[in-house]
């Protein structure tokens, strides 16, 4: 009520982001009326466009700006191979790494009762519908290793080992680069449980 | 300061670190040389030394005993036994309350420091400020025995699991990680079970799934318990044996909600669950809630091949509880190497003369122990010539008598 309209809404519409709080709100506003005019502009256009253009590619999920994506037309990749992950951020870090030459899977989500997310909720169909059109050989499960990303990648498992198709998960234990010592029980616990013989 | 769970985990590493060699296991109690209390509930400054054998404290109801009791408690575990909210054991008005312990330990003198304030608390070894607390507990270890841990008998499986749990939590901090992963399949479990009794869903696959992540954690739980209470049993059934002048068995058997025995291991366990959540698998939909895990086991007591909390009288229930808490110093010593304090709150006037020198017999001269009781008249003369005697009134304490 102490600000003009224009300005209350801008309060309001950062309010609505992640991880700002009303103070930080009212302090970015006011930085927005500082900024030159273009970079108002170009930021606004930013969002829009971020909305309007980016989509969900129809064969794997990830977002895209155009269908399907680029990962799944690239015809360099392995179509053989294909990785399933909870979300797009997911596919961004497998990406950075370089070394991964198949494709993806994005759920957008894993299953839990508890928030109403059964498996139809997240691309858990699309996945079993592409198995049946593409020559996938290996499906890599990435699930996050917690109760939720587990109890997704048992379901899938389960839903698909009747197929005969290669199912992996992907490994847990230590950090590269980091000190055994600094390692937390659990992890150690699972670094020792998925041990192998050299 | 980190969440409870934290604490737990990382109070019980202290734990693994603070163990000492053989030699500097032998012969050297802890205890606490002098303990300093400013604005800590009903205490305005005060400093007193103690012995390190029996301290008997002295006062009547509403005088400060317990406070003085939880302070100590405090200074060893950073939190209280009475209530979770530190703001309390500051004294009315004021910004802050501070604890500090000089202890002695293996021959080496060092104070513990505790500052609560209204915005959070400070602990400091040695002069040093901890930040992680698992640096810090560990440094004192207590016992404490208040009525209220008749409930460990008397009160529900709800209780006796806490108990289990805490103590399992701070030998093994694994065990806090797996009991954390098993309640939360169990939630999402559960909510997967009023789902299917609704008909909102008929995904029979997704409840197998569930109940295979269940069964893994459930089996590991139930074989660490099992583990822990044959320890547990060792040391206090003759304990127990003492107390009650040999007349008394006490029997402790985990009740499982499946038919398991205590040699099985976990892959034995694992198979055993998964026979029984098949066969209730029926009963578990029309309910709609899970019906089997460690979350519904239960610790039974016997005396005399007697079930204690039903049949058990009074003062057989207190044997059973105490024999348990005492059973826990030697427990803290096997692991730690250190005799813990023992802190005997309101407890000793509820015991026959009997059972009085007993228990002080079983703790002579390795445990340095704090009674408190509103009067002497309960208390067994030959302790009270061996013991210091301090008096609390109105929360000031007063040297009463030179043991």
């Amino acid at each position: 009520m102490y600000y003009p309209e224009p300005i209350s809404k801008l309060i309001d519409s950062f309010t609505k982001l992640p991880g700002i709080g009303p103070k930080t709100a009212v302090r970015l506003a006011f930085f927005v009326l500082n900024m030159k005019e273009d970079d108002v502009l170009d930021f606004a256009k930013a969002l829009v466009s971020a909305k309007r253009e980016l989509t969900h590619c129809t064969n794997c999920g990830h977002i895209t700006d155009q269908d399907p994506c680029s990962i799944c037309q690239d015809t360099q990749r392995d179509e053989a191979l294909v990785c399933v992950v909870q979300d797009p951020k997911d596919v961004i870090a497998m990406e950075k790494m370089k070394e991964f030459n198949g494709r993806y899977h994005v759920l957008h989500g894993a299953i839990s009762p508890m928030d109403g997310i059964g498996p139809e909720d997240i691309n858990v169909p699309s996945l079993i519908n592409r198995l049946k059109d593409e020559s996938i050989k290996e499906l890599i499960l990435a699930t996050n290793p917690n109760i939720e990303g587990e109890a997704t990648a048992m379901y899938i498992s389960r839903l698909v080992k009747p197929s005969g198709l290669k199912i992996t998960r992907i490994a847990h234990g230590l950090p590269m680069g980091g000190d055994l010592e600094y390692a937390d029980e659990v992890t150690l616990s699972k670094a020792l449980e998925g041990r192998r013989e050299l | 300061m980190a969440t409870s769970k934290n604490d737990l985990l990382t109070y019980a590493s202290s734990f693994r670190m603070s163990k000492g060699s053989e030699q500097a296991r032998k012969g050297n109690p802890m205890f606490i040389k002098e303990l300093k209390l400013k604005n800590y509930r009903n205490y305005d400054v005060m400093t007193i030394p103690f012995d390190d054998k029996i301290n008997v404290i002295i006062g009547e109801n509403a005088q400060g005993k317990t406070n003085l009791m939880e302070a100590i408690y405090v200074l060893a575990f950073t939190k209280s036994h009475r209530t979770s909210k530190d703001k309390e054991l500051i004294q009315w008005d004021q910004e802050y309350a501070t604890i500090e312990g000089i202890i002695e330990k293996r021959k080496q003198t060092f104070p513990l420091h505790i500052q609560l304030s209204t915005k959070g608390k400070k602990a400091k070894l040695n002069h040093l400020e901890q930040r992680r607390l698992s640096d810090y507990i560990g440094a004192l270890n207590v016992v404490m025995f208040a009525p209220e841990d008749l409930t460990l008998v008397k009160g529900s499986p709800q209780v006796r699991r806490r108990f289990i749990d805490m103590e399992i939590g701070q030998i093994q901090p694994i065990y806090i990680y797996h009991l954390g992963q098993y309640l939360k399949i169990l939630k999402q479990r559960n909510h997967l079970l009023k789902q299917l009794q609704r008909n909102k869903t008929n995904d029979q696959a997704l409840l197998e799934v569930m109940t295979e992540q269940l069964i893994e954690h459930a089996a590991i739980i139930v074989e660490k318990r099992f583990r822990f209470l044959k320890l547990l049993r060792t040391l206090a059934i003759p304990i127990h044996k003492g107390i009650s002048r040999g007349l008394e068995t006490l029997y402790i058997r985990y009740q499982a909600t499946i038919d398991v025995e205590e040699e099985d291991d976990r892959t034995k366990i694992a198979q055993v669950y998964q026979e029984a959540f098949k066969k209730h698998l029926q009963k578990e939909i029309e309910r709609g809630t899970t019906l089997l895990g460690p979350h519904r086991d239960d610790l039974v007591f016997f005396v005399n091949e007697k079930d204690v909390q039903t049949y058990g009288s009074q003062g057989q229930q207190r044997t059973t509880a105490l024999s348990i808490k005492l059973a826990e110093i030697d427990l803290i010593y096997n692991e730690v190497g250190d005799y813990p304090v023992l802190l005997l709150d309101d407890v000793l006037s509820e015991l026959d003369d009997y059972r009085q020198s007993h228990l002080l017999d079983t703790i002579e001269g390795k445990v340095q122990t704090f009674v408190s009781t509103t009067s002497v008249d309960g208390i067994h003369h030959h302790t009270l010539n061996k013991a210091e005697i301090f008096t609390v009134d109105k929360g000031k304490i007063k040297h009463a008598k030179r043991g």
